[in-house]
């Protein structure tokens, strides 16, 4: 049988690696770590994704533009699977993806090795604005489940901060 | 089909499903707003943790049933979620203490489940236990304010410990679905949950200057059996009330 | 050495000019300080307020996933509003006067919340107009001359743009439904087409504050400019899924590339705004009723921290 699409599944995976996250667009699903696999199964496309929190909403909105993607390019024998093992991690995200969002304006998460045993109030954040050691944690829970509010004593604005998960 | 880890399945799912509807309704009622996001994130985490739980319930099942199927389509006597979930919010403290309750026996629940010998019950136990342990810290936090603040605050939550403690039994209830399960390296062994939860719950109501109500006679249980309180009743019909109004509709 | 303000307010203005974005720890006029105060209380607040007309049918919603999208919805507001009350304070007011003028009725919010939530698909209509109006306006004051405000609304508005759409496909999806699910969504419709179009304000001969505002660059275009660019943007989307708007007068102007419409009803807007909509008191109420039950917790947080630093202390 022939494979419907001609497009091999790294290429694919480059493709649907470049959909931005819908709440911080500035991030891309393959950076988060969202999209773990692309692979080409009997003529049919094998996709896995995994959420970052049990509860993200843009996981939904992920999912259709995956499916969107994938029309567009005359895919239509695939199937997409929700995978919770491994769990997701912000240790995943790429040191370019931590850069990106530090320069949209939200101080990107550590590595869990740096901050073990750390209670949140305990870690210490630059300020993305104006780069101080000078803050200080706001609100553990932000607008969205990745992230907490901080404050800058420097440059006296807030500023958010993407959770290190673990 | 498992009907055993179905069954079991269908707890932890209905639990978590449960214990979000009764957080939901504080939205927009916090004490404070960072609290009301606290309640709302631990809500929508829960939820989440809900519906993998119930989309593998049914799964297993393999009737067709989803996850809105069994969430909306289920009467109170079907459901397995813990009677402390469905007690009421009353006050905050009174919430505060039902989420320590839940969150310490999610927390130690998940971490027996994560060595699971079934693949998606373990992955979807590291997966909840990730953002249990957060509930459990900030309902931990909370009971310490509370219970070491004002005259009033340790009042309060002392009432809501009395009264809650009655429903702890049922947290360790053991049926043969355990039983078989356990067997099978699928279970969590309770007997191990429920003395790492004295332990826990005891150390952090001592260090809040809270007592441990002693054993009294009125303990409630019967979640397992989907035996309930009244509670679950009224929540249902204000859950339920959409699909089972349009059951043609597609939302 | 003596302080001129004629001279401080010259290099004040000249930044402006140049499109320098005024921080905290810059000097700015008094009257620019209030003014920034106002605004961005209030939008502080109409987050916080907005929670609860969306927050009446999170234990309501009709499937997990719609349940799960709104309570995430309402936590961004949260989330929202806790940011900018935070963005606020750097201006020299703390939180809690803010929350006093809120519940004393002193400040005010988005008339747009005191409108009741009365089926499902005003979760999708709030959605689509409401954050669609918001982000209009919002667009907008991400260039404003505030720093702080002016990059705390590029990063909300991403998030705005998100919820847009999820309101809409609510929409979309029951317009593709059952016919009582059509009859609610175009139930809905008609109920916040208008009160969206009067979340841009008064209209332009009626807005006192413009001329100086817009000096400032605290306000970028005029109200009915905004207003007409929602319409613009909203109509098209309407018709695409077989909603109609409820105006009669609607039409596409082909000559200035403008829809047309009706005339909003300023009687009913100066009443909302006056108190008197369907929903004030009893949005006043939840808020104060709030306000009070979490009054002992609040005491005991504070009671708890000073046990804790003498503690440490002694």
């Amino acid at each position: 049988m022939k494979e419907q699409s001609s497009l091999e599944s790294s290429e694919i995976f480059q493709l649907l690696y470049a959909i931005p996250d819908p709440e911080v667009p500035v991030i891309t699903i393959g950076e988060l770590g969202v999209l773990r696999s692309v692979d080409w199964v009997n003529g049919q496309l094998n996709i896995t994704i995994t959420p970052t929190y049990s509860g993200c909403p843009a996981m939904f909105a992920i999912e259709a533009e995956i499916k969107t993607i994938l029309k567009e390019n005359n895919i239509t024998d695939f199937k997409l699977k929700t995978v919770h093992f491994p769990a997701w991690t912000t240790d995943w995200l790429s040191d370019d993806a931590k850069k990106k969002l530090s320069e949209y304006g939200i101080a990107p998460p550590q590595h869990s090795s740096q901050i073990k045993h750390l209670r949140p109030d305990e870690v210490s954040l630059q300020c993305p604005f104006c780069n101080s050691d000078k803050t200080h944690l706001t609100s553990w829970f932000g607008s969205t489940a990745c992230k907490a509010l901080y404050f800058c004593d420097n440059c006296r604005q807030p500023f958010e901060h993407f959770k290190c998960h673990h | 089909m498992n009907k055993d880890l179905f069954e079991y399945t269908l707890r932890l799912g209905d639990t978590s499903l449960i214990l979000s509807q009764r957080l939901g309704e504080w939205c927009g009622h916090g004490p404070m707003l960072e609290e009301d996001i606290a309640l709302t994130n631990i809500a929508l985490d829960l939820l989440g943790q809900a519906k993998a739980f119930l989309a593998y319930a049914g799964e297993i099942e393999g009737k067709g049933r989803n996850e809105d199927v069994l969430a909306f389509h289920r009467d109170a006597n079907h459901f397995r979620n813990l009677l402390l979930t469905e007690q009421p919010n009353v006050d905050f403290g009174f919430t505060i203490i039902r989420q320590l309750f839940v969150s310490t026996w999610q927390h130690y629940l998940y971490s027996e489940l994560t060595h699971a010998t079934d693949k998606n019950m373990s992955a979807l136990a590291v997966k909840s236990l990730k953002e249990v342990n957060y509930h459990l810290r900030f309902a931990s936090d909370w009971t310490l304010r509370l219970g070491d603040g004002t005259e009033e605050s340790h009042q309060r939550v002392q009432a809501a410990v009395n009264e809650l403690w009655n429903y702890t039994g049922d947290l360790f209830e053991i049926d043969q679905v355990d039983e078989a399960l356990l067997k099978l390296g699928i279970a969590a062994d309770m007997k191990k949950v429920e003395a790492s939860w004295n332990k826990h719950i005891r150390q952090v109501l001592n260090d809040a200057t809270l007592s441990v109500p002693e054993i009294n006679n009125f303990m409630r249980t019967g979640s397992r059996k989907g035996v309930h309180t009244e509670y679950l009743g009224f929540i249902l019909a204000e859950m339920q009330f959409l699909p089972r109004a349009y059951p043609d509709a597609k939302w | 050495m003596e302080v001129n303000i004629e001279q401080l307010e010259k290099d004040f203005q000249a930044k402006i000019d140049a499109g320098i974005s005024i921080e905290p720890k810059d000097w700015m006029p008094e009257r620019y300080r209030h003014q920034l105060i106002r605004m961005m209380s209030q939008h502080a607040h109409s987050e916080v307020v907005g929670m609860l007309p969306e927050g009446n049918w999170i234990t309501r919603a009709p499937s997990l996933m719609r349940k799960m999208v709104l309570l995430a919805k309402v936590q961004d507001e949260a989330g929202h509003g806790l940011y900018i009350y935070s963005a606020t304070e750097t201006l020299g007011i703390s939180r809690d006067e803010m929350i006093n003028q809120l519940l004393t009725g002193k400040a005010k919010y988005s008339s747009i919340f005191n409108y009741p939530t009365l089926n499902w698909a005003d979760m999708g209509a709030i959605g689509w107009l409401v954050d669609g109006a918001a982000i209009v306006n919002q667009t907008a004051l991400a260039k404003c001359s505030f720093g702080p405000y002016a990059r705390a609304m590029l990063r909300i508005c991403k998030e705005e743009n998100f919820h847009q759409k999820q309101g809409y496909q609510i929409l979309a999806n029951m317009m593709q439904g059952t016919e009582a699910q059509k009859q609610m969504v175009q139930d809905a419709v008609n109920r916040f087409w208008w009160p969206s179009l009067m979340m841009f304000g008064p209209s332009d001969k009626n807005s006192p504050n413009s001329d100086e505002l817009m000096r400032w660059k605290v306000k970028l275009y005029s109200n009915d400019d905004l207003r007409q660019r929602f319409i613009d943007r909203t109509v098209p989307q309407a018709e695409a899924i077989g909603i109609k708007i409820p105006d009669d007068k609607l039409k596409w102007n082909e000559k200035t590339r403008h829809y047309e419409w009706g005339e909003i009803n300023w009687d009913e807007f100066y009443a909302v705004i006056g108190g008197n909509g369907p929903c004030n008191r009893l949005r006043m109420k939840q808020r104060n009723d709030a306000h009070k039950n979490g009054q002992w917790v609040r005491e005991a947080a504070i009671a708890f921290a000073e046990k804790r630093k003498k503690n440490k202390a002694a």
